[in-house]
């Protein structure tokens, strides 16, 4: 019985995987918020690197890792595949559950594998200051310390409300040298603007990435950084799902479900796109790739596929995506990174063409399956994360009801050890189950204001 | 020093252990009964959690009706401002409320039950912050703390406002075994500031008028031309009425449509009428009183046969975080136990712009 599947640390993939090489036709194209006319790499040069543009628009199916970022990624990658034994003996599931443990990276989740080539790229192209958003916090803690390695500087616009409930993420980004600041702030046009309006805002990514942009475009030295949602986000994730893939391959299977918790979609791009590459080239047809996201901002199983904007202010060009409105401020429940009213375009074009499916739960459930998987298999895992676990719960006790013995893959995304007062709240029945009234906006969707 | 006012109705509770099912005009008989007062005991008890409180100074009434129990629980900063003959009455509580507002207090803390809280707002309305120790034998109106330790812990500390329904309890119905209640008013009570919860929610749950707000913003939003509202009674609803430019009844059920008023504080009949004759009718309620009732106490008017004629899915129950938290379980009691049954285990209350809970039901308790 191995437990544990190990790669060596040569065999940390030397190239990421592209999915946009796979899909039938391109993807729309994001399209600049004042023309509505297609951006192009000069629009955006203001605020990225050209490397990272390239990387965002390309359609070549592999992009080579720089040698430098594989050596930064050897402090924790390959990262480890679990065959979750105690979690199948506990649920009595004849299915097969493995996870890919993301925790393991200096920041305790997955946004490292982009943060260091983010940071690497910025470097290179001489910048000296980057500027980002972070709703729950590992985000940030992961860029403070992908910059701090570059010898960049490094503000983030930290989402108030995570600000005040997860203090020691915000320690951690001081730890790295970076500069973390609460959102909405006075500190730019964007937030002034929202606080003025409501000075008792518990803040939203889309308001962070606001002034995290403003941030950027105001300043020559300064680029900008997103932790999802892009395309070259999804890229660089895309390790995870090429390391599972191949560590599968040594225990002689291939998952008949793969799963990820969503937010902006990035985790569950990593873990997703190169199987869904496969499904998409005909080798795996079947595969059934899940999001899993919150029942308060459901942004996969309830948004409208149009043209939005990626934040509140609308500074951002427009993306064809699942979204719920750039003007909603999600619940402030404890899964803050899963706070986005949008989602990578890639991930929605994938759910839109049926590729991959999205389900969505309440806090009180992923909690419970939060809980299970703690008093199993030992890990204590993030909120976000705690929604994939769930969900690859759920699928074993199908399996159990069927007697199929289907192999679940899910992305544990990263530990939930800044989390405890989440997981407080939990034992002393004060979390709120908030869900999104999907059937009254549904009903009155024209008078809503026009999305783009 | 903080002035708070204080009264005890000495036979609230009384009737209720001889089977009197209240004791309003029915102190005699419960005495005649063997009822042993017990409310006496309930006041200690919050006092002697007071009586380390300097900032403090009672404005009550002369004996059993305040004073005897402040000097028992050891409390010496307090005046008597009131003073009763013979047995106490409804209207001694009422002239006893009258003579504490003359003092200036800041807050009239009284023991007793449903009918002491109708008899202390009836004058109070919404000048000051009331609060209820609960002692009585019904307590469907929301004023009354928990118990008399948690009315202790909101007296001294800092609290902000919250609204809370009083109800008035029809005491010769309820003898025979029939439930009539009706919103009475919306006092102001005080309310724990919550701020040793989790932050996320101090942000939240700061300011109730700021919730209420958010519900109007996204009832406005969702509202469709055409479309017959019936909107309960309530300061949550009244909201969404304000949002639209309307008065609406307060306590009562009113009829919008296309942003106007159809029918003021409709009774059933109306109701039953307008349902029938518009084809497309939604109702807009907020869970009323301590319990939480979404249907069955205090708006009658929308009873079972109004909401089946709407459709059980055009219900759209309202309510803010504040008073969700306080009412972990909602309840229907609509007289129809086969439409409570289509309730289900669970139901989505809006609290907040395009935000919802899912909240567990109770049926008839």
């Amino acid at each position: 019985m191995q437990t544990k599947i190990l790669l060596d640390e040569e065999q940390i993939p030397k190239k990421w995987y592209n999915v946009q090489a796979d899909l039938p036709t391109p993807l729309d194209p994001p399209l600049h918020p004042a023309t509505h006319k297609p951006v192009g790499p000069d629009d955006l040069k203001t605020i990225f690197p050209m490397d990272l543009i390239r990387q965002e628009v390309t359609t070549d199916r592999y992009v080579d890792i720089p040698e430098e970022v594989r050596d930064v990624l050897r402090l924790w990658r390959p990262s480890p595949l679990y065959r979750a034994y105690r979690l199948e003996k506990f649920l009595k599931t004849p299915a097969k559950i493995y996870y890919k443990w993301e925790g393991v990276s200096p920041a305790g989740s997955h946004k490292t594998n982009t943060s260091i080539p983010q940071a690497y790229y910025n470097m290179k192209a001489g910048i000296e200051r980057l500027a980002t958003e972070t709703g729950a916090g590992q985000w940030g803690s992961a860029l403070a310390f992908a910059t701090m390695l570059y010898d960049l500087e490094c503000t983030i616009y930290m989402v108030r409300s995570s600000y005040t409930q997860k203090p020691y993420r915000k320690s951690m980004m001081h730890v790295w040298g970076a500069e973390c600041i609460p959102s909405p702030s006075t500190k730019t046009n964007s937030g002034r603007a929202v606080l003025e309006k409501d000075p008792e805002t518990p803040g939203a990514l889309g308001i962070a990435i606001s002034e995290a942009v403003e941030d950027a475009a105001t300043h020559a030295n300064t680029n900008y950084a997103l932790g999802s949602v892009l395309n070259h986000v999804c890229l660089h994730q895309t390790v995870i799902g090429l390391e599972c893939r191949e560590q599968l391959a040594m225990v002689d299977d291939y998952p008949d479900v793969v799963i990820g918790c969503v937010g902006g979609g990035s985790n569950f791009a990593g873990i997703s796109f190169p199987f869904a590459g496969d499904k998409l080239t005909g080798k795996h047809k079947d595969t059934d790739i899940i999001g899993a996201e919150p029942a308060s901002c459901p942004t996969l199983t309830k948004g409208l596929y149009t043209y939005d904007f990626g934040d509140v202010a609308g500074l951002t060009p427009l993306l064809k995506m699942f979204t719920l409105g750039h003007d909603f401020v999600p619940p402030s429940m404890h899964a803050g990174g899963l706070r986005y009213h949008g989602d990578s375009p890639i991930v929605s074009r994938l759910v839109h063409d049926g590729v991959m499916r999205a389900v969505a739960y309440h806090q009180s459930e992923v909690f419970e399956a939060a809980q299970t998987f703690a008093r199993t298999e030992g890990l204590i895992v993030a909120p976000e994360t705690s929604h994939a676990v769930k969900s690859a719960i759920d699928e074993a006790l199908v399996c159990k009801q069927t007697g199929e013995d289907k192999t679940i893959l899910f992305n544990c995304s990263g530990h939930g050890n800044f989390d405890m007062t989440a997981y407080d709240a939990f034992y002393s029945g004060e979390l709120v189950d908030y869900e999104y009234p999907d059937e009254l906006i549904r009903q009155a969707i024209g008078r809503i204001p026009k999305i783009s | 020093m903080r002035r708070i006012g204080f009264l005890i109705n000495p036979v609230a509770g009384m009737g209720g252990s001889v089977g009197l099912k209240g004791t309003d005009g029915n102190a005699d008989e419960a005495r005649r009964r063997g009822a042993l007062p017990g409310a006496q005991d309930r006041a200690a008890t919050t006092l002697r959690h007071l009586s380390a409180s300097p900032d403090l100074c009672f404005v009550t009434c002369s004996g059993e009706m305040g004073e005897s129990v402040l000097h028992k629980s050891g409390i010496t900063s307090y005046r008597v401002a009131y003073s009763f003959q013979g047995n106490s009455t409804a209207e001694d509580t009422k002239r006893a409320v009258s003579a504490f507002l003359q003092e200036g207090v800041e807050l009239i803390l009284f023991c007793g039950g449903d009918g002491t809280a109708r008899d202390v707002f009836e004058v109070t309305q919404r000048t000051v912050p009331i609060l209820g120790i609960p002692a009585g034998v019904k307590m469907y109106s929301a004023v009354f703390a928990l118990d008399p330790v948690t009315a202790a812990a909101l007296v001294s500390g800092p609290f902000g406002i919250r609204d809370a329904e009083v109800m008035d309890v029809d005491e010769e119905a309820y003898r025979k075994g029939v439930l009539s209640t009706h919103l009475f008013g919306i006092a102001r009570i005080p309310a724990r500031a919550h701020m040793t919860q989790v932050a996320k929610q101090v942000f939240e749950e700061a300011d109730e008028e700021r919730a209420k707000e958010e519900i109007a913003r996204f009832i406005e939003e969702v509202m469709l031309q055409g479309v017959l509202y019936i909107v309960g009674a309530g300061t949550t609803t009244d909201a969404i009425a304000g949002r639209l430019g309307i008065k609406k009844t307060l306590l009562g059920v009113d009829a919008i449509k296309d942003g106007g008023i159809v029918a003021f504080d409709a009774d059933e009949k109306i109701l039953l009428d307008l349902a029938t004759r518009y084809p497309e009718t939604r109702i807009i309620i907020s869970p009323i009183g301590a319990q939480g009732f979404i249907l069955g106490r205090g708006n009658q008017q929308i009873s079972a046969a109004v909401v089946r004629k709407a459709g059980l899915r055009n219900l759209i129950v309202v309510a803010t975080p504040h008073k969700l938290r306080e009412t972990p379980l909602l309840y229907v009691d609509s007289g129809d136990p086969v439409l409570d049954r289509e309730f289900g285990e669970s139901i989505q209350v809006i609290s907040g712009y395009r935000i919802a809970q899912r909240r567990k039901i109770v049926r008839s308790p």
